[in-house]
């Protein structure tokens, strides 16, 4: 139900302020995470054969 | 309504104003559309009106004018249960639909939501500039690449002096002999210029690191010379003896002792 479902999440979430405090900072770290990830991969992408990982085995030899 | 526009008999001030055609209770939503310019300006007076036999001392325009009225924005519906109480505005189709299928849980979360979302991408934000301001502050790869160096014991003889370049400054280490630690030790603190204990210038008293650079007006003063068998700066001519103290000369102060630290593993010194 609908209403069931809002009832329990404002009182999980919203309901005190400890823990609507604690979902906002653990929803920063994970926005962060994801955040990074997707614009280091937008980025690799983009300069995908120039960046130094892409041709480091062009140089040096793994002993 | 357009009886209490009337011209007043008793007008001591006029103004020029709009008509209340609109008031409170006659707000509709066709009344509401009424474009500015079509509601005519009729002189009208305040302070006294006629109205009927009697005389009133109603200030009309205070009231409600709908053609500078403002639209309700907000969402919560606050009506009253009864049309003939004073409610001001009756309710509009959209809002009696809001009346029946308003949920105040859902609603409610969704403001909590919206709030806690702009919330932690704001924080986000935040500590991404604090901690770019951190990085910018720290230093540069390159500088710490050159922050240290790594001199290789066993590539030192005993008594034997290397130098080396630290942070664009001359670095001195000698492999000292038996002899030369004991020479060192045997100084008295009474006849020396800036009084240091040999222990308090080496680590271990083999080792003796110390920056290259006379105190005096630095020079880089050179190795195994003069009168004291230690370091003799050729600009002024100052004497340090083989711990690398002051002896002779117009320099004031010993020779300085970098930060400095013994690699046991590999058998190193890593200046810095």
């Amino acid at each position: 139900m609908a209403s069931a479902i809002a009832r329990t999440t404002y009182n999980l979430f919203f309901r005190r302020s400890s823990s609507y405090m604690v979902g906002i900072f653990a929803s920063a770290f994970a926005f962060e995470i994801a955040f990074d990830g997707a614009a280091d991969r937008l980025w690799d992408s983009v300069n995908k054969g120039r960046q130094w990982k892409d041709i480091r085995s062009k140089y040096i030899e793994e002993q | 309504m357009a009886s209490k526009i009337a011209p007043s008999l008793l007008t001591s001030r006029t103004y020029w104003a709009r008509p209340i055609s609109a008031a409170p209770t006659a707000l509709t939503a066709s009344a509401a559309k009424v474009p500015k310019a079509t509601v005519p300006l009729v002189h009208r007076s305040v302070n006294a009106h006629i109205n009927g036999a009697q005389l009133s001392s109603r200030t009309n325009f205070t009231a409600n004018n709908t053609a500078f009225s403002q639209k309700r924005f907000y969402a919560a519906p606050v009506y009253k249960a009864s049309p003939d109480t004073d409610v001001t505005q009756p309710p509009r189709e959209q809002d009696a639909y809001k009346l029946q299928h308003h949920d105040d849980i859902s609603s409610r979360n969704f403001a909590y939501f919206m709030i806690g979302t702009y919330s932690f991408i704001g924080a986000a934000a935040a500590k991404n500039i604090v901690t770019d301001y951190l990085v910018h502050f720290a230093a540069s790869a390159d500088v710490l690449a050159l922050a240290k160096v790594e001199v290789d014991m066993a590539s030192i003889p005993e008594g034997k002096n290397v130098i080396l370049k630290w942070r664009g400054k001359p670095v001195f280490i000698r492999h000292r002999t038996a002899e030369e630690i004991a020479e060192a030790n045997s100084v008295s603190l009474s006849e020396l210029r800036d009084p240091e204990t040999d222990a308090d210038r080496t680590k271990k008293p083999e080792w003796l690191v110390m920056l290259g650079v006379c105190t005096h007006l630095g020079c880089v003063p050179i190795g195994e010379a003069g009168e004291y068998g230690g370091w003799f700066c050729p600009c002024h001519g100052s004497h340090y003896d083989i711990s690398g103290r002051i002896r002779k000369g117009p320099a004031p102060l010993n020779l300085e002792v970098p930060a400095y630290d013994f690699n046991e593993a590999d058998g190193k010194i890593v200046i810095g």
